[in-house]
């Protein structure tokens, strides 16, 4: 009897095995991408590369916590053939730990704009001279603004700091939110940090803070006033609204600037907002041809270290790479190609594209900062409890501690 | 002899079992405690310098202070109320076993569910309600006070583990025989009397079990405080199994919040032994 039931089980089990599809030739590459909203264009440029390559099956894989996947996925040493990664410190630090693959000597990167390929590269490279990740999409980190309330309270759009905070307390005047605020959520506190530390503090503060030459409590005092001063423009309930309540507030009108990247806008579309939608960047200081607009890479595009199908995945990071794929894609994301000549005639991003015409970009800050110290965490605690230099008291122990840990 | 036999087919699986799934990893995360492992890539073996700069770090001593308070507060209050409403669902009251098996529902409800539920409690009905009221001081959501979001924690927390206790009470009730409570009221005790004198004493290894068990399970907190604050507002709610998964997962310190995570297994069975001992030897003595 026992036996009879082993042999049905071994039976059941060989039969499960054998009655898959029918054999399938092809090489099958799994594409591994981070972002949601992107799955459906993603859908569409993976069958336009399958029928131009009938060999090859892509199938895309995607994770809303797309991070951590990809760690857990790296700690077993499974990496997916090819891999799409929001270009932050966790890719500079993957990158540097050695498991991307090296594109220095494909051709096809030529046509990516130098300074975006060096804000992808700044964040960390294997060895000195390798690229490890090749720039997809471009975002920018501003203002987003609601153009009916500009035009209903005759506010013109700020190009220095006292204008801004003038325009803020003309909206407040009137009884109108001045900026929608999502402290819930403590990362969208980075978005007008970076902004804010790209164009107020020393462009060589963080080597000088590697050198133990300066501190965030001598150069970041200008950074988190401003930031304070911002923040407090929010509306009554902004420590409990998350990033999803923002996008849905702002898309019904209900404040008139949010300061959120470039990469909401897709998100805020979504919610059918009844009115235009226009971009600027944030001035920080009081000159306005000074200010510098933080442009960071949205999408890199990278492999594993040894590729197990590397000329398949080549082919499908070349057609990714193409210029008609990466404008189809950034007209669809509202994010700008990385390319020499980027261009978007997206209306909603025409306030920020003269800054990517005349070069005038500057990576993100706090990809400087190793991700073990909690800036955001900080970040959000100084917006509510509004101690200063505690935040830069904590920002300054946290890197030395991380430094002699890494010592 | 076949039956001994026996004896050892039931055991030895689990303890096979144990062995691969739980004390294999506990050896490998020591061995990389000593390592300065981030997850992935290459490493090297660096002796004890995490264990060094573990107790040099003010952020592990903030996690651990947060940890104790909540799980001290969290313990006392989920054992007072479960004993309480144990005592009541052991009377002879109607509706007894239907009212017994709704406080034992919040038990198998996932905690990451009941966290995001009352998220929102926090975040929308309570505000609209104490406005409604006019109470001030909780018209706005009190999880995004630094200094009263724990209470949140702490509330979710025993709303959940109260469900648990009470079985463990209510079956440690019915171990007193009836008789001796009979006695006890010809004697003349009245009912806080026979509590303290006859009912505690006799279900005081009961007691013990409980607040051992609470009292661990709230120093590993972890779910509640995803589902509520994710560790803020800014660093205010970071238990230490929070700070060991993020600094360790997401900070791409896996080596250092390893060692973290050695020393506070070790901090936690120690923790554990003493509150048995003691609670052991009340026992006895009452």
């Amino acid at each position: 009897m026992k036996r009879t039931a082993l042999v049905l089980t071994a039976v059941l089990l060989l039969s499960a095995c054998g009655s898959g599809e029918p054999a399938d030739d092809r090489v099958k590459l799994e594409f591994f991408q981070f972002k949601p909203e992107a799955i459906e264009t993603f859908d569409r440029i993976i069958e336009r590369f399958e029928a131009a390559h009938p060999g090859i099956d892509v199938t895309q894989n995607h994770s809303p916590v797309a991070e951590s996947a990809i760690r857990a996925r790296l700690v077993k040493n499974d990496i997916p053939d090819v891999i799409a990664l929001n270009g932050n410190g966790v890719f500079g630090e993957l990158a540097s730990a050695g498991v991307f693959y090296d594109f220095a000597a494909m051709p096809g990167a030529a046509g990516v704009s130098p300074p975006i390929q060096r804000i992808l590269d700044d964040l960390g490279v294997y060895r000195r001279g390798e690229r490890n990740g090749l720039p997809f999409s471009s975002n920018a980190s501003g203002v987003i603004y609601n153009k009916d309330l500009f035009r209903r309270h005759g506010v013109e759009v700020p190009t220095t700091w006292s204008q801004l905070v003038a325009a803020a307390e003309t909206f407040r005047g009137a009884g109108v939110d001045p900026f929608y605020v999502t402290l819930a959520d403590a990362w969208t506190t980075l978005p007008t940090f970076n902004a804010l530390a790209a164009n107020l503090s020393p462009p060589d503060f963080f080597t000088r803070r590697e050198a133990g030459r300066t501190t965030f409590a001598e150069a970041y005092p200008p950074v988190a006033a401003r930031l304070g001063e911002l923040f407090g423009y929010g509306q009554r309930d902004r420590f409990s609204r998350t990033y999803d309540d923002g996008n849905q507030a702002f898309a019904k009108g209900e404040a008139a600037m949010y300061l959120q990247g470039s990469f909401a806008l897709p998100a805020i579309s979504g919610f059918e907002p009844d009115f235009d939608i226009g971009t600027f960047a944030l001035p920080a200081g009081e000159d306005p041809s000074a200010t510098r607009l933080v442009s960071g890479v949205d999408v890199a595009l990278t492999m594993a270290r040894e590729p197990e199908h590397p000329e398949e995945s080549l082919a499908f990071v070349e057609h990714l790479m193409s210029p008609e794929v990466m404008a189809a894609y950034a007209e669809e994301q509202q994010a700008v190609p990385p390319t020499v000549d980027a261009v978007s005639d997206d209306p909603a991003l025409a306030g920020l594209m003269p800054y990517f015409e005349r070069g005038r970009l500057t990576g993100y800050a706090d990809h400087h900062i190793p991700l073990t110290v909690p800036l955001e965490q900080f970040l959000q605690q100084y917006v509510i409890d509004g101690d200063q230099a505690g935040l830069l008291r904590r920002l300054d122990s946290e890197w030395d501690k991380v430094a002699a840990r890494r010592s | 002899m076949t039956t001994a036999r026996t004896f050892y087919w039931m055991v030895i699986p689990a303890l096979v079992l144990f062995l691969i799934f739980h004390t294999l990893p506990v050896l490998q995360g020591f061995y990389y405690s000593l390592t300065d492992y981030p997850g992935y890539g290459a490493y090297e073996f660096v002796g004890f310098r995490n264990y060094a700069s573990l107790f040099q770090d003010d952020r592990i001593l903030d996690a651990y202070l947060f940890t104790f308070q909540f799980a001290v507060v969290a313990t006392v209050l989920t054992n007072a109320i479960a004993l309480a409403i144990a005592l009541g669902l052991n009377a002879r009251i109607r509706f007894r076993t239907t009212l017994r098996g709704i406080f034992f529902i919040p038990n198998v409800l996932a905690i990451l569910i009941v966290g995001y539920i009352f998220n929102y409690l926090f975040a929308n009905s309570l505000p609209a309600i104490a406005e409604a009221l006019g109470i001030t001081a909780l018209s706005t959501n009190i999880l995004v006070n630094p200094d009263l979001a724990w209470l949140g924690i702490v509330l979710v927390a025993t709303w959940q583990a109260v469900a648990f206790n009470i079985i463990i009470y209510l079956a440690g009730l019915q171990t007193i025989p009836g008789d001796v409570r009979e006695a006890a009221t010809v004697d003349g005790a009245g009912s806080w009397r026979q509590f303290r004198s006859i009912v505690f004493p006799l279900i005081a290894p009961f007691f013990t079990i409980n607040m051992v068990l609470s009292l661990k399970t709230f120093l590993q907190v972890f779910d509640h405080i995803v589902a509520l604050t994710n560790g803020g507002p800014g660093t205010a709610t970071t238990s230490v199994s929070l700070l060991i998964y993020t600094g360790g997962l997401e900070g791409g310190e896996y080596a250092y919040q390893t060692a973290n995570a050695v020393v506070y297994f070790l901090v936690i069975v120690a923790v554990s032994v003493f509150q048995l001992r003691v609670l052991q030897r009340r026992e006895m003595s009452a």
